[in-house]
C-alpha cells in the first residue's frame, strides 16, 4: 500500500512538470518489454502481450458506457467481431479461399474503414438504451451481439466455419508488421493512447455528463443534458474502441479469425476484466484486462476428468469468479485502490493544516 | 410579462387526476409559494414545469415568451428553468465539485467530441469553470468538501448542495421543492436567508415549495395554493391566511378558524 501510495506520489510529481510526461515514461518502459521477455522468458508471452493490449483496448472502451455512463451492454463482443471481420475482408485480396470476400484495400485503409463500420454498429447496439435499462437492455444487446457472431457463423463470404484465412499485416514501406514482437509496438502504442482518450473524455464536460446520466438520469435531464444523444455518444465512441481493438486483431499474425474468438465466453472473460478492474475506473479496467487475459491463457487447458470424461471447467471458474468478485468485492481492484488514494490525500491535507495551525500558534 | 405563465395545466395518472386545470402566472423577480397539503399535486406540478412529466391535451405553459408545454428536460433547462428535488436526487458518487459542475452544463461551449479532437481547449474552458463552481461553493459554504463524493455530505450540506447545482446553471428562475425539508427550524431560517442573498446576487425568480408555512408567510410575495390537484387560492401571504377555503383544504371544514390561525402561526 505504502508503495502504491509512493509511486501515486511519483506520478503526481511528474505530471506536474509536464502533463503528458507520466504518459512518456511509460511509453518508454514499455518499449523494450518484448526482448526482456523473449530473452528471460519465451517469445509465446510477447503473443499473451499482445492481446493484453487488445483487451485493454476493449475494457476502457466497455467501461465507457458501462462504467462512466451505466448502461448494461452485453453486445461488446459482436462489436470487436464487425471491426474484425470488416477490416479482414476489406484487406483480404478478391477470389481468396472458400469463397471469402475480398478487396484487396490497403490495411492502413482497411482499419478506419473498420472502425468507422463499428462506430455506425455501436449505434444501433445503443437504440434499445433509449427505451430499455438493466436486464432488458442486456437481454437486447446479447441478442444483438450474438446475432453478429451467427451471422459470420454461416456466410462462408465472412469465413463461416473454416474462418478467414491469410489476412495481410499491416506495413510501413518495406517493414512489417507481422511477427509477435513488432505487432506489439503497434498494439501496445494504440492502448496507451486508448487509456490516454478515455482519461480525457472523462475529465470533460462530456464525461461529467455521461456520469450524471448513470447516477440519476432525471436529474442529468433537469441539468440540461441530452440524455438520449450522449448514451447514444458513449455507445458510440465504447465501438470505436472495439471497431479498433478488432481489426487490429484481424491484422495480428497469424492473420486468422475464426467466428470462435466472438462467443459468449468471450463476453463474459470481458465482463469480468471491466468488473475486476472495479466498474468505472480506467487503470482497474487495464489492470483487469491483464489479469484476466493470463488467466484465461493459463486456464483453457485446465480439464478435470468426470466418469473418464474429460470436462473444460474454464467457463465455470470465469463465471463463479464473476458471481464471487460481484458479491464480495463490488468495486474492483480500481475501487480499492481509489479508497487507498483518498485516504492518502486526507491525511496529506490533515497534515497540512496541522502543520498550519503549528507555525501559527 | 409573467416569466411563467401555464394555462389549463393538467396531469392525470390514470384515474388519479393529479394537476387539474391550473392556470398560474410567476411575475419576474418575485418570490412565489406553493403550498398544498400532501399529495396535492406540488411536486407533480414542478415535474410538468421542467418536463420530467408531459401534460395532458390542452395544457399550456410558457416560459420567459417561449411555448414549452411539450418541449424535453434539457431543452427547459437550457431556456434558464432550474430545479431541485424535493429528494434531492444529487450524484451521489461524483464529488462535490463535479455535482455543481455537471449542473453548469448547459454553458458548456466545447462539443462533446471535443475532448478527443481538442483537449488543450477543454482543459483551458474547465479551469475557468472550475474556478467559478468552487467561487459558488465557497458562497454556499461547501469549498471545504469539494473533493468528496456528494454522498458523504451530511444532510443539511446535501440540502445546500442542490441548491447550489441548480445555481450553478445560472437560471433565470429556480424552482424550489421543500428545501428546507428535515431541518432543524434555526437551519431552515439560515437556508432560507441564503436562498435570499442567492436571489439577489443572481437576480433570480423564485417558485418554492414549503411545509413550515411561517416560513412561506414571511418570504412570499404571493402564494398558490392545491389542493387535490386544484389552484383553490391565490393572493398575497396576507390574503391566503384568511381565505376559508385555505383554512378547509388544511384542517376540514369543522376546525375552528382560531384553531388554524394558531397553527399558520407557529
Ligand atoms: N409518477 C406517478 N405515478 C402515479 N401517481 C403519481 C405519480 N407522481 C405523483 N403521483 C400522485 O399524484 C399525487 C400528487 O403527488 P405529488 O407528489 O405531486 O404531491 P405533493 O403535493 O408534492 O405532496 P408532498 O407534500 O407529500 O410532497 C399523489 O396522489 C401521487 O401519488
Ligand atoms: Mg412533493
Amino acid at each position: 500500500m505504502v508503495f502504491l501510495s509512493r509511486i501515486a506520489d511519483l506520478i503526481d510529481a511528474l505530471a506536474s512538470r509536464h502533463r503528458l510526461l507520466p504518459w512518456l515514461i511509460a511509453y518508454l518502459m514499455l518499449l523494450p518489454l518484448p526482448f526482456i521477455m523473449s530473452t528471460f522468458f519465451n517469445s509465446y508471452l510477447i503473443d499473451l502481450a499482445n492481446r493484453s493490449c487488445l483487451f485493454i483496448l476493449l475494457a476502457v472502451g466497455l467501461n465507457i458506457v458501462k462504467g462512466f455512463c451505466g448502461q448494461v451492454t452485453v453486445g461488446h463482443i459482436g462489436l470487436y467481431a464487425i471491426g474484425a471481420v470488416t477490416s479482414a475482408v476489406l484487406s483480404l485480396e478478391p477470389g481468396g479461399f472458400g469463397g471469402a470476400l475480398g478487396f484487396g484495400l490497403p490495411v492502413w485503409v482497411s482499419i478506419p474503414i473498420a472502425v468507422l463500420v463499428t462506430a455506425f454498429a455501436g449505434l444501433i447496439v445503443g437504440l434499445p438504451s433509449v427505451r430499455l435499462e438493466g436486464a432488458y437492455l442486456a437481454l437486447a444487446t446479447l441478442g444483438l451481439g450474438e446475432s453478429v457472431r451467427i451471422f459470420i457463423a454461416v456466410t462462408p463470404a465472412l469465413g463461416s466455419s473454416t474462418g478467414l484465412m491469410m489476412i495481410p499485416a499491416p506495413s510501413i514501406g518495406s517493414f512489417v508488421f507481422d511477427s509477435f514482437t513488432s505487432y506489439y509496438y503497434l498494439v501496445m502504442t494504440a492502448a496507451l493512447v486508448g487509456i490516454y482518450f478515455s482519461f480525457s473524455i472523462l475529465r470533460s464536460a462530456t464525461g461529467r455528463a455521461f456520469q450524471a446520466i448513470r447516477e440519476d438520469t432525471i436529474a442529468a435531464s433537469v441539468n440540461g443534458i441530452n440524455v438520449i444523444k450522449y448514451k447514444l455518444l458513449a455507445f458510440v465512441l465504447s465501438a470505436i474502441y472495439a471497431g479498433l481493438a478488432g481489426a487490429l486483431f484481424a491484422h495480428m499474425p497469424p492473420g486468422y479469425l475464426h467466428h470462435n474468438n466472438f462467443t459468449v465466453i468471450e463476453m463474459v472473460t470481458l465482463l469480468l476484466m471491466v468488473v475486476l478492474g472495479g466498474i468505472g475506473n480506467v487503470w482497474g479496467g487495464v489492470i483487469g484486462a491483464i489479469v484476466v487475459t493470463i488467466a484465461y491463457d493459463q486456464t483453457k487447458d485446465l480439464v478435470v476428468y468426470f466418469m473418464d470424461r474429460p470436462i473444460v471447467i474454464q467457463p465455470l471458474v470465469f463465471g463463479l469468479s464473476m458471481v464471487l468478485l460481484v458479491l464480495f468485492m463490488p468495486r474492483g481492484i480500481g475501487g480499492w485502490f481509489e479508497g487507498v488514494l483518498r485516504n492518502r490525500r486526507f491525511i496529506k491535507r490533515s497534515e497540512e493544516k496541522l502543520g498550519g495551525t503549528a507555525r501559527n500558534s | 410579462m409573467a416569466l411563467l405563465e401555464t394555462r389549463n395545466l393538467s396531469k392525470s395518472f390514470g384515474g388519479l387526476q393529479a394537476i387539474d386545470k391550473v392556470s398560474l402566472k410567476v411575475e419576474p423577480n418575485t418570490v412565489h409559494g406553493l403550498i398544498g397539503p400532501n399529495g396535492s399535486g406540488k411536486s407533480t406540478f414542478f415535474n410538468l414545469l421542467t418536463g420530467v412529466y408531459q401534460p395532458d391535451e390542452g395544457s399550456q405553459i410558457s416560459f420567459n415568451g417561449i411555448d414549452i408545454t411539450s418541449s424535453p428536460a434539457h431543452t427547459i433547462a437550457e431556456l434558464g428553468l432550474a430545479r431541485t428535488f424535493q429528494l434531492l436526487r444529487l450524484y451521489g458518487e461524483l464529488s462535490v465539485l463535479d455535482n455543481v459542475m455537471v449542473g453548469y452544463h448547459p454553458h458548456t461551449k466545447y462539443g462533446p467530441l471535443a475532448p478527443l479532437i481538442n483537449g488543450a481547449e477543454v482543459r483551458r474552458q474547465d479551469k475557468a469553470v472550475r474556478e467559478e463552481m468552487e467561487e459558488l461553493l465557497e458562497f454556499i459554504g461547501l469549498a471545504e468538501h469539494a473533493e468528496i463524493p456528494a454522498a458523504e455530505l451530511s444532510g443539511g450540506q446535501r440540502r445546500l448542495l442542490a441548491l447550489g447545482r441548480a445555481i450553478a446553471m445560472r437560471p433565470k428562475m429556480l424552482l424550489l421543492d421543500e428545501p428546507g425539508a428535515g431541518l432543524s427550524p434555526v437551519n431552515v431560517d439560515n437556508l432560507m436567508s441564503t436562498i435570499m442573498t442567492l436571489k439577489k446576487r443572481y437576480n433570480l425568480t423564485i417558485i418554492v415549495v414549503e411545509h413550515i408555512l411561517k416560513v412561506v408567510m414571511s418570504t412570499c410575495d404571493t402564494i398558490s395554493v392545491l389542493d387535490h390537484g386544484q389552484k383553490i387560492s391565490e393572493g398575497t401571504p396576507e390574503f391566503v391566511k384568511g381565505d376559508s377555503a385555505v383554512v378547509e383544504a388544511y384542517l376540514g371544514r369543522e376546525m375552528a378558524d382560531e384553531d388554524i390561525r394558531a397553527a399558520m402561526d407557529a
